[in-house]
């Protein structure tokens, strides 16, 4: 049982990995915790499902379609609402992003109810080896989660747009100064993590079931996933997503599956206890 | 309605209390705490079962609910004590879902997912069943003046301007030679038995809790209420809980008059102009409705700002 | 400084409070008529079924009052959404009795929410028709105004697993939804197995997870001929996509309101072969066939809407009682509603049309429903509604045994 566990840790992690990545990106620039990240990936799931089963497109363009529009609706939702509450405090941005997550949640609900959904896509059976079973979907998952953060990897550290964003997430008012334009920057940011968020809930949809909840699911996970890693840190929100995965599985050989959700916050306290700057992450410094 | 609105001024008080104890902690201290439902729920299990299983006088219970409150607090903050506010947002969150986790699965004590049937009230047998909400709430009412002249009476003493440079600056503060720690102990201790009153009040008043009342939504509307109200100012958010309640259940009324809309579309659109609202508040008056009068150029919030939250790999 | 501020915030609240008075007197006179509450959970977890109790509810009051309404005067019918959340629940009842001086509030569906408001509802002398399946319910309702128009959860259980032996399984494993219906459905199940049929403990899990890996995983461990997990539907789509996708081979069974139509819509070809149950209208019943041309749905074999149909009993019962207290008062209402329901030799009237026909021409009359024959037992709980095993195939429901009471 406990090989099986093990897969199903590691098939949950590519599953948290990339909205961890996002989160992460996300707080780099704008420091503070975004509730709303359950609700971009359910807007990734719905437009996904709207181009899958609504319109008939194949799969891999409705992914890449929700990919696109989730990006434009995050992007929307700073212009819209965060941009223009720059320099308040990050609580008071915290209680914005419940509100504005509430508000995408019950837009959806209006036009979609609460019935479950799925897309036109049918189920898989697994692979079987060695008494263990993973599908060719969750293969699929995976390794684009892998490729993913090689590719966040890459962009961050070789290309002029990443630099610009490490800078940016580092001192903004330096970055500004040595001549990056940090709006452009700031919005290139949100435009890749909508993405993210995007796929996440093609993903979501796939792996669990298409509702307006089904994004704030997954939010406590990626919340525990990035802070584990350490904030900033794209290499962090994997392995942080890689323990989370694990150790929700792992719980079960120990506890009462009805505590399971509880796990993700007692990983979250527990660190922060002992390293209060994540796994991978660099201590702050007061100024 | 007269009734009715007895009723729903009660509901305000259960808020105003919480949402005092939340000013102490985070709108006068800078602790952030998303964890209220847990504290509620404490209290109000607390209190439920000590009268239902036990069979201890009501008077009695609510008070072991603060205690619960103080000593949970206590160790929030203890265990807490080196993190950030945002991590200490999802810290605290945590400790409500676990607090609920526990109601829900330890069903041996708390009744689980049943939910646990409290007949005992205080006071119940002295008055008629058409006076006793009055009663009740002017119960609710005595907490309420009682948690607020406490609150204030800090807020005005030296230990109010220790917690607002606290608030401002820790390090500042340690520096100073303030006990940044004890202080921090102390607030969220004392917060958190407010919390606990709350709760025992509200389980007393409904008569049936489980843990289903006690998702994180409650602690979303509480902080609505410092916030909309203005944070570090107790008038103001006792308003604020006021307004909020108003804005909760006055969209209520709506539907008795649109009928173009099915229940769920209605009910939808209520939660999406609650968000509105509030943002828009948020927008329009950042420090709430009743902003705290200023004692410094401290609440500047570009200060806090310009704390970088985290360096990242360079 | 405060000074000023507490005489501007005393303003504003008593502003508010004059306001809310202004507007009372309105509501209050417009309460005239008979007021009826339907609080129904029309988002969280209730959500996929309180719409449909909800429009039931709406239908049964506007044909009424088409035709000149109950004791000669129209119904209002006030309608609140209880979120499936006890805490924002007890609010609205709140309002419905003391705002809108509801007699009854029907339509609550969660167990936690029909207990929630029952304090609220028993000392104001409110009726309380439901769905809810908590064995606490009859329990707690101490004057007798609760009516429940569902089978309490171990029923649901027992019938389950009976039909299921029948089937000839003989290994089982269990996992429940962590809340009080699925769990004492759990309990019944294993009372008629056996424990000895179980090759493990059973286990609960939580609705909203992010993954139901590992509790699949435990639970098709030991390979057991068949699994039952009483669930509600958005929790076991997820749980059932991943028993498919670790390949379990053996028989998965459920309860019907997680596999209705959204369900084998979301999860395609692999939802054959599921079998599923739950306590269904009568369906040769003229009222069922009523149900579903009033709802324009398609007459099919199996069951559809099993919550709708009861809200449709519900508001149909509570009229009919009206009627036939000439009263709006709880005691008198409550005893009239075991008059015109339960009892032999009075004549069976399956509509609230022909039930107010009857009453009037004076005749006993006993209301026979869309959900079931609506029979009460001494608590008010509904007796013996008829059960039926389904199998899906093909994308349909084929029903493969039933037990008739």
């Amino acid at each position: 049982m406990s090989g099986q566990l093990i897969i199903n840790g590691i098939v949950n992690a590519s599953l948290i990995a990339p909205p961890a990545i996002a989160f992460s990106l996300l707080f780099g620039i704008l420091r503070f915790p975004n509730f709303a990240i359950g609700a971009y990936v359910t807007v990734g799931a719905f437009i996904a499902y709207a181009l899958n089963v609504g319109a008939g497109m194949p799969m891999w363009v409705a992914g890449l379609g929700a990919m696109a529009g989730t990006a434009v609706v995050v992007w929307l939702s700073d212009v819209l609402v965060f941009k223009p509450m720059r320099g308040h405090t990050p609580v008071t941005l915290l209680v914005v992003s419940i509100a504005l997550a509430l508000i995408i949640e019950h837009v959806i609900r209006l036009f979609y109810g609460a019935d479950v959904r799925g897309f036109d896509l049918p189920l898989e059976r697994p692979i079987k080896f060695a008494g263990l079973r993973i599908t060719g979907e969750q293969i699929d998952i995976i390794v684009m989660t892998i490729v993913i953060g090689i590719a966040i990897h890459l962009l961050l550290q070789y290309t002029r747009i990443g630099k610009a964003m490490r800078a940016t997430a580092d001192n903004e008012t330096l970055a500004e100064v040595r001549g990056i334009n940090t709006s452009y920057v700031i919005a290139f940011t949100w435009f890749i993590c909508g993405a993210l968020f995007g796929l996440t809930g093609v993903f979501a949809g796939l792996d669990l079931v298409i509702e307006p909840l089904v994004g704030w699911y997954l939010t406590i996970p990626i919340f525990a996933a990035a802070i584990l890693g350490g904030i900033g840190s794209p290499y962090g929100a994997m392995l942080g997503a890689l323990l989370v995965g694990l150790a929700e599985e792992l719980t079960v050989l120990v506890l009462p599956s009805s505590y399971k959700i509880g796990v993700g916050f007692v990983i979250i306290a527990v660190l922060l206890l002992i390293r209060p700057h994540g796994l991978l992450g660099q201590p702050e410094i007061k100024k | 309605m007269s009734a009715y609105l007895i009723s729903m001024a009660t509901f305000v008080g259960f808020f105003m209390i919480l949402a005092l104890a939340l000013n102490l902690q985070w709108g006068m201290t800078g602790m952030v705490n998303f964890g209220i439902a847990g504290f509620y729920a404490l209290g109000a299990y607390t209190s439920g079962l000590l009268s239902v299983k036990l069979g201890w006088p009501v008077g009695i219970t609510i008070a072991m609910s603060c205690v619960t409150g103080l000593i949970a607090g206590g160790l929030v903050a203890l265990l807490s004590m080196r993190l950030r506010e945002d991590y200490l947002a999802i810290v605290t969150l945590g400790f409500g879902e676990i607090v609920r986790l526990i109601a829900l699965n330890e069903d041996q004590i708390t009744e689980g997912p049943r939910g646990l049937k409290i007949d005992a009230r205080p006071f119940a047998d002295m008055f008629d069943r058409e006076t006793y909400p009055l009663v009740y709430l002017g119960l609710v009412a005595a907490a309420v003046a009682v948690v607020f002249v406490i609150v204030e009476c800090i807020r005005r003493s030296p230990m109010g301007r220790t917690l607002r440079a606290i608030r401002e600056d820790d390090v500042v503060a340690e520096v100073l030679g303030k006990n940044v720690l004890r202080h921090r102990v102390q607030v969220f201790a004392l917060g958190g038995a407010f919390m606990g009153l709350a709760g025992a009040l509200y389980a007393h008043y409904v008569q049936n809790i489980s843990p289903e009342v006690f998702m994180p939504m409650v602690a979303i509307f509480i902080w609505m209420s410092v916030i909309v109200g203005g944070a570090g100012n107790n008038w103001g958010l006792l308003l604020g809980a006021g307004v909020v309640m108003t804005i909760l259940e006055g969209s209520r009324f709506m539907g008795d008059f649109i009928d173009f809309l099915d229940a769920e579309q209605l009910s939808a659109i209520r939660i999406i102009v609650i968000g509105v609202l509030l943002i828009a508040i948020l927008r329009v008056r950042p420090r709430g409705l009743i902003p705290e009068p200023k004692f410094s150029f401290a609440t500047s919030t570009t200060q806090q700002e310009r704390q970088p939250s985290t360096e990242n790999a360079k | 400084m405060t000074r000023k501020i507490t005489r501007r915030s005393a303003l504003i609240t008593g502003g508010a409070i004059a306001a809310a008075g202004v507007f009372a007197p309105n509501i209050a006179r417009a309460a005239d008529p008979i007021n009826v509450g339907s609080l129904t959970p029309n988002t969280g977890g209730g959500g996929p079924f309180g719409p449909k109790i909800t429009s039931a509810h709406k239908r049964v009051v506007e044909l009424v009052n088409s035709q000149g309404g109950v004791l000669g005067t129209t119904i209002n019918l006030f309608q609140e959404n209880s979120e499936t959340n006890p805490e924002t629940a007890v609010r609205a009842a709140d309002k419905l009795i003391n705002v809108n001086k509801v007699v009854g509030i029907l339509g609550t569906w969660s167990s936690s929410v029909t207990l929630g408001i029952m304090p609220k509802c028993q000392e104001a002398g409110v009726i309380q028709m439901c769905t809810s399946s908590s064995a606490d319910i009859p329990v707690r309702d101490e004057k007798g105004y609760v009516f429940n128009f569902q089978a309490l959860s171990p029923v649901w259980g027992r019938a389950i697993a009976r039909l299921a032996l029948r089937r000839g399984f003989k290994t089982f494993n269990l996992m429940a939804l962590n809340n009080d219906f699925t769990r004492s459905m759990m309990d019944g199940f294993t009372e008629v197995v056996g424990k000895d049929k179980l090759l493990q403990d059973s286990f609960y899990y939580n609705g909203g997870q992010s993954s139901y890996r590992s509790e699949v995983t435990q639970l098709i461990e030991k390979n057991p001929e068949a699994v039952f997990i009483p669930s509600y539907v958005t929790d076991f789509t997820s749980v059932y996509k991943e028993i498919f996708r670790q390949g379990y081979e053996g028989q998965v069974i459920s309860v019907s309101i997680s596999t209705g139509a959204k369900f084998k819509e979301a999860i395609g070809d692999a939802a054959n072969g599921i079998i599923h149950g739950l306590p269904v209208p009568p369906i040769k019943s003229p009222a069922y066939a009523e149900y579903v041309t009033e709802t324009g749905l398609e007459p099919t074999d199996g069951v559809q809407h099993p919550f709708g149909t009861a809200g449709r009993d519900q508001m149909s019962v509570l009229l009919l009682a009206i009627e036939k207290s000439g009263s709006t008062d709880a005691d008198k209402v409550s005893k009239a509603i075991w008059d015109i329901t339960t009892g032999d030799g009075k004549e069976t009237v399956y509509n609230v049309t022909d039930g107010l026909k009857a009453i009037r021409a004076g005749k006993e009359i006993n209301y026979s429903g869309a959900s079931s024959s609506v029979e009460f037992d001494k608590e008010g709980m509904v007796l013996g509604r008829d059960f039926q095993l389904a199998e899906i195939k093909d994308g349909k429901d084929v029903v493969i045994e039933r037990l008739e009471f």
